[in-house]
């Protein structure tokens, strides 16, 4: 009976994570929006001893594959998006026309702040155009970003 | 040179420990020959202050590029005047040019639903790139953790975490990603205490950053951890805020909060809701029947076409797809990615694009961890045990219980370590009235969107009823349970199954298992909390018990509390109540 308890224990204590392992498993441009969990390691009290799997990062890489995110300190959008979970995040900023996800995009792609609110009002109305499936991947949103901004005047200049 | 060594700002760049925590008061906490450039470096502030200026002497010397903030010290102190004295520091300058400083904020990820362990809450701190940073995301987060490497078993984990077998590791990440982990896997709020160190302070600070890159200290669970050393790399910045004064046995993050505060470095506070309380705030502005018709939409998305959802305007079908998104993604996390979710998720969004609606106001904070009662607690009560008066004296090391003043604490969460009563009766005996070494009640309750399983478990000693007497025995329970919430009120029920040995019993190993059903009521200025347990033993005998209790928080650290307990073994029955005086420390 104790082993029960024990075990019980350990299945209330661990509903967490320490952290999503940076260039985990799906990380990068193949980054699917709504991801599920992503086999995220599970340790008891984690989040009281505040561990680390591997070796820490000090931003050291400058990460542009989204594989290495974690450690890089400046980003452009690409490497923005191809972090783990953005891509969700920017898909509900872009559906309500507004959010922290939204601009902290508008800002790495070099959007100035004139023109972001702008930006996020494009990327509002043209929400289907970039996100046109449930299966599009971080490469493929930026590339539809891309395209939307192309066809806009003022957000036409910072289009790749 | 002597003097020179003790001046706090050299003490502090080689973070030597000025007695405030046990473990070798006068030495480094740095536990890496590396960081020394003196073999006695670590016990002797002033060989490394000899050695470091002998090292740092020379230009082109490479050490400087090891040891910046080391090099900024001595050059003002000794009055070495180069134009740029670190010119060949390359590597160093192309990580300072990705460390822009604006301002430091200290980070506070609090504690989240159903997990009391992560009462203790964490803590990080963030470096943005100006003053009013244009995306917080953007930002630095400047960590310390233990460095686990490797898959060790949940017991080893902590065994090691406990006696400093990990080392600890200073590191420099995204903020975005610490939001994702915290905020949105975890579902803990995030607090934000932004500090006034100015940037000459700061320049300190991320200079000295560089120092231990790379650096191995030791990792203590109990004071040496991520909270406490964070403390210590502020203390770089501003020396003469004294802020490793006192000794402490543990450091808790909200400690952190209140030494920075009570240090004046604290300008503002930014409270950022977990993806939980966010959806909780959304959905209790959404009626009844729309909270309904949104719990259904996350599992059938083909009812956005439904008159029901079609008839109500943009606004409100706005808000109710924004709910059942929220909700869905939630439950999304927990599993793996699936075509049907993935594309539920996208028609919601759809809809919530579609349908515009003015912005919703922010889900709004509640009080701050740091408006909390503290974490010692020390009580006096007086009773009666079946008409025998006793007077008992109560000391629990942490945390909180289920009843004491919720502010800024966690509702229906509860851990408790070590908790001690001592009675004394009135014809003179003295008796351990029970000795909990762990206790962590989880009373969280299920809703419309969320169907989490409570849980308990304690143990330690404790005084248990006896056939005509009553006797210490250890004990160790636990078991899952469901609670709900109506009102004011929340009650729960749990499964029990408990071991325990009783010296004064025959036989006295028994195993029980029973259950017990409970309900809180938990307001400010009164807490309440009801419940009664059915336990049977292998032994063949049954046990009943019955409590009430009430608290009455007078101030922030102090409370009255009254109880009454029945509790009973087959025929006999024992009642008791007391009132007493609780004070945190």
């Amino acid at each position: 009976m104790k082993k029960l308890i024990v075990g019980m224990a350990l299945v209330g204590m661990s509903a967490s994570a320490s952290a999503v392992a940076p260039g985990g498993d799906g990380c990068g441009w193949g980054n699917l929006v709504f991801e599920g969990k992503s086999g995220l390691p599970v340790h008891l009290l984690a989040t009281t001893v505040n561990g680390t799997s591997g070796n820490a990062t000090f931003g050291m890489t400058s990460g542009t594959n989204g594989c290495d995110t974690s450690g890089a300190l400046t980003y452009d959008g690409k490497s923005l998006l191809a972090m783990n979970g953005m891509l969700e995040e920017v898909a509900q900023d872009m559906a309500s026309g507004h959010g922290e996800a939204l601009t902290a995009l508008s800002v790495s792609m070099g959007i100035q702040p004139d023109d972001r609110a702008h930006f996020d009002d494009v990327m509002h109305q043209h929400f289907a155009d970039v996100f046109p499936s449930s299966d599009v991947d971080a490469g493929q949103v930026m590339t539809n970003i891309d395209t939307v901004m192309k066809k806009d005047n003022r957000l036409s200049v910072y289009a790749s | 040179m002597a003097r020179l060594a003790a001046t706090p700002r050299w003490q502090a760049l080689l973070h030597i420990n000025p007695g405030a925590t046990l473990r070798g008061v006068g030495t480094s906490y740095v536990d890496d020959a590396d960081f020394f450039l003196s073999a006695n470096g670590a016990r002797d502030p002033l060989a490394e202050l000899r050695a470091t200026r002998k090292a740092l002497a020379p230009p082109h010397s490479p050490a400087r590029c090891r040891f910046p903030a080391r090099y900024r010290f001595l050059a003002e102190h000794l009055g070495w005047h180069e134009a740029d004295p670190l010119g060949h520091c390359q590597a160093y300058h192309d990580w300072r040019e990705r460390m822009p400083i604006g301002q430091l904020v200290l980070v506070f990820p609090a504690a989240y639903l159903n997990s009391p362990s992560s009462m203790f809450g964490h803590t990080l701190l963030r470096l943005d790139a100006s003053k009013t940073p244009e995306s917080e995301y953007l930002s630095r987060a400047i960590t310390f953790s233990a460095q686990t490497a490797g898959q060790d078993n949940s017991a080893l984990y902590i065994w090691r975490g406990l006696a400093g077998g990990y080392p600890g590791r200073f590191s420099v990440s995204s903020y975005a990603q610490r939001i994702h982990q915290y905020g949105f896997l975890e579902n803990r709020d995030i607090w934000e205490y932004t500090l006034n160190l100015n940037h000459d302070e700061l320049d300190w600070l991320v200079a000295h950053l560089w120092e231990l890159r790379d650096i191995n200290f030791d990792y203590y669970f109990f004071d040496e951890n991520c909270s406490f050393r964070l403390l210590e790399l502020v203390n770089v910045a501003r020396p003469e805020a004294d802020l490793l004064q006192g000794l402490r046995v543990t450091e808790l993050p909200v400690h952190t909060i209140r030494t920075l505060e009570q240090a004046g470095l604290v300008t503002s506070r930014h409270y950022r809701a977990s993806k939980v309380n966010a959806l909780t705030h959304a959905a209790e502005a959404l009626s009844p029947a729309d909270r309904r018709l949104a719990a259904r939409l996350m599992h059938d998305p083909s009812l956005l076409e439904s008159n029901a959802f079609k008839a109500r305007p943009p606004g409100q079908r706005h808000r109710i797809a924004d709910v059942a998104y929220q909700a869905l993604r939630i439950k999304g996390r927990k599993s793996a990615r699936s075509r049907d979710t993935a594309q539920a998720s996208l028609a919601l969004l759809r809809a919530v694009q579609q349908n515009p609606a003015p912005p919703d106001t922010a889900a709004a904070a509640p009080a701050p961890p740091e408006a909390g009662h503290r974490t010692h607690l020390a009580s006096l009560a007086a009773g009666s045990l079946d008409g025998r008066a006793f007077g008992e004296f109560g000391f629990r090391m942490t945390y909180h219980d289920v009843l004491d003043r919720p502010q800024g604490y966690l509702d229906g969460a509860g851990i408790e370590g070590f908790n001690l009563k001592l009675r004394a009766y009135e014809d003179g005996d003295v008796e351990l009235e029970r000795l909990d070494l762990v206790h962590i009640r989880s009373i969280a309750p299920r809703s419309t969107f969320f169907s989490p399983i409570s849980w308990f478990v304690d143990g330690g000693l404790e005084q248990v009823p006896l056939e005509h007497d009553r006797g210490l025995g250890l004990q160790i329970q636990g078991g899952p349970g469901l609670a709900w919430q109506l009102g004011h009120l929340r009650p729960y029920g749990f499964a029990v199954a408990r071991a325990e040995t009783v010296p004064q019993s025959e036989p006295t190993l028994a195993a029980g298992a029973g259950a017990q059903l409970g309900a809180l009521w938990i307001q400010k200025p009164v807490q309440l909390g009801i419940d009664f347990e059915q336990l049977y033993f292998t032994p063949g005998f049954e046990r009943q018990r019955t409590s009430l209790t009430a608290n009455v928080p007078i101030s922030t650290n102090n409370a009255l509390r009254s109880s009454c307990r029945y509790e009973s073994q087959d025929s006999g029955g024992i009642t008791q109540c007391q009132i007493g005086f609780r004070h945190f420390f």
